[in-house]
């Protein structure tokens, strides 16, 4: 055993016994984060919190209930002293500062993230990873700069085919591979694609990825990274563990091979009513959320008997490219036992399934949601 | 840095420990982790991670064995011989028949 290994076990054995002597046993947490304690706590260290359903009510999520979906924590850093390198296949490597930033054109747009694990837990047998439910997904008003403005600051070179992005975050031990994640070059210079540095009307809190983290819509959340410090314009896909390892899937058309996910799929959740709900006999309205990533939602369709039959619902309110949308279906409800379930499609020919082949890692699940309820 | 662990230096790792301890458990929402032989081992995974992150785990001997194999690469402190009492825990109480 080597004195490094023995010394971990000294203290872990140290610290089980300090713990044993002074009582401790499981009990309901103060609030793990201050302002986050209407959450679901997945883990407390990496912070991992769920968005319970029934908070979904806005167009734009609130911060204090906003799904917090973390690989490695970081600690936070003071605005002033914050700084970003850009390196890699570029004529002018640059280390930029806030005030840099602002010194570009800002803008602001709604943008739907949703963890690319959301729905793990419903993937059987059991796959590997934090077993979301259905609220790692949240919508918010962003407000930055793009990054195609950005890099080309540091004027990237032909050669360069994909961004790397790198955060403040780290492993806790060197051994660990560090959470980098690449987009292709064809998404970092799409408008939408941004540096954000404000959420909802505020500077971007700390868990969030403050002071600046990147926005990259209609892609699985792991590509907006944040707390970012340094950008690398390379030639190829990331070659690290969170490309090439997690984040990735069995290719439809070839499950031998694996793919780094990308644009998220079309999906919708039910708000309301919600699972278990008991209604009074008469009109209600269904109601919920849909997106679809790189798509457009072309159509919602809702079912109140399990499937046999669907109508069209529609599409209400605000949205934007690459936000979620409000939909509803009035539902003349009669007594007895109904499953409620709610199908979104778009652009891309898609409709949400209603089977998902399994994936060890629990990805791409965007099974038609289904509540049942009791109308009496 | 841990060649040159010194006294104070292992009370404030072991200080550090305790914290995570009692943040990891005091935070537990699934079930309290069931104290049989091997538990103590299982405490040694949340120097790096809560424990949540593992007890949500459900796998198979091999999709146990893997992960403890990928943890111990990372550098958790899990000796070899070890490996098949923390293995045969997991198993007991954190095993998805249906799972590799």
């Amino acid at each position: 055993m080597t004195t490094t290994r023995r010394g971990f076990l000294i203290a872990g054995g140290a610290a089980i016994a300090l713990l044993r002597a002074t009582g401790a046993r499981a009990q309901q947490p103060a609030a793990l984060v201050p302002g986050k304690d209407r959450l679901i706590v997945r883990s407390p260290r990496p912070i991992n919190l769920e968005t319970r359903l029934g908070d979904l009510t806005a167009y734009h999520t609130p911060d204090d209930v906003f799904f917090v979906r973390n690989n490695y924590d970081a600690a936070p850093i003071a605005p002033a002293q914050w700084s970003m390198k850009i390196e890699g296949e570029v004529d002018n490597p640059r280390v930029l500062r806030l005030d840099d930033l602002q010194k570009l054109s800002m803008f602001t747009q709604d943008v739907t993230l949703e963890c690319a694990g959301n729905g793990r837990s419903f993937h059987k047998p059991r796959a590997s990873g934090i077993q979301w439910e259905n609220g790692a997904v949240g919508n918010a008003a962003w407000k930055g700069v793009r990054l195609a403005d950005v890099l080309r600051l540091a004027r990237p070179r032909p050669t360069g085919r994909h961004v790397a992005f790198d955060g403040l975050d780290r492993p806790p031990t060197p051994q660990a591979p560090d959470f980098i994640r690449s987009v292709p070059i064809w998404k970092a210079l799409e408008p939408h694609t941004m540096i954000a540095l404000e959420m909802n009307g505020k500077p971007l809190p700390h868990l969030h990825g403050g002071p600046a983290r990147a926005i990259v819509p209609g892609f699985v959340g792991s590509a907006s990274v944040k707390w970012l410090e340094r950008i690398i314009v390379l030639a190829d896909e990331f070659d690290g563990f969170y490309m090439k390892s997690n984040y990735t899937a069995p290719r439809a058309d070839n499950d031998k091979e694996i793919y780094s996910l990308q644009s998220l799929e079309v999906k919708s959740v039910i708000v309301g009513p919600t699972e278990g709900a008991k209604l009074p006999a008469g009109r209600t309205t269904v109601w919920g959320w849909a997106w679809s990533g790189e798509g457009e939602l072309t159509g919602i369709d809702v079912s109140t008997d399990g499937g046999q039959s669907w109508s069209p619902g529609t599409f209400t309110g605000r949205w934007d490219r690459y936000s979620w949308r409000k939909w509803e279906a009035e539902w003349d409800a009669r007594p007895g036992a109904h499953t409620v379930m709610a199908r979104a499609s778009d652009s891309l020919g898609r409709i949400q399934p209603t089977s998902r082949t399994f994936n060890r890692l629990g990805y791409r699940w965007n099974v038609i949601h289904a509540v049942k309820v009791d109308v009496a | 840095m841990w060649r040159s662990l010194r006294p104070a230096a292992l009370l404030a790792v072991t200080a550090w420990m305790v914290l995570g301890l009692r943040l990891a458990l005091a935070s537990a929402q699934n079930t309290p982790i069931p104290q049989t032989p091997g538990w103590e081992l299982v405490m040694r995974c949340v120097i790096c991670h809560s424990v949540e992150v593992a007890v949500q785990q459900r796998f198979g001997p091999r999709g146990w064995s893997d992960t403890l194999d990928r943890m111990i690469k990372y550098g958790a402190p899990i000796p070899p011989e070890d490996k098949e009492t923390l293995l045969v825990y997991l198993l007991r109480h954190y095993r998805d028949p249906a799972g590799r």
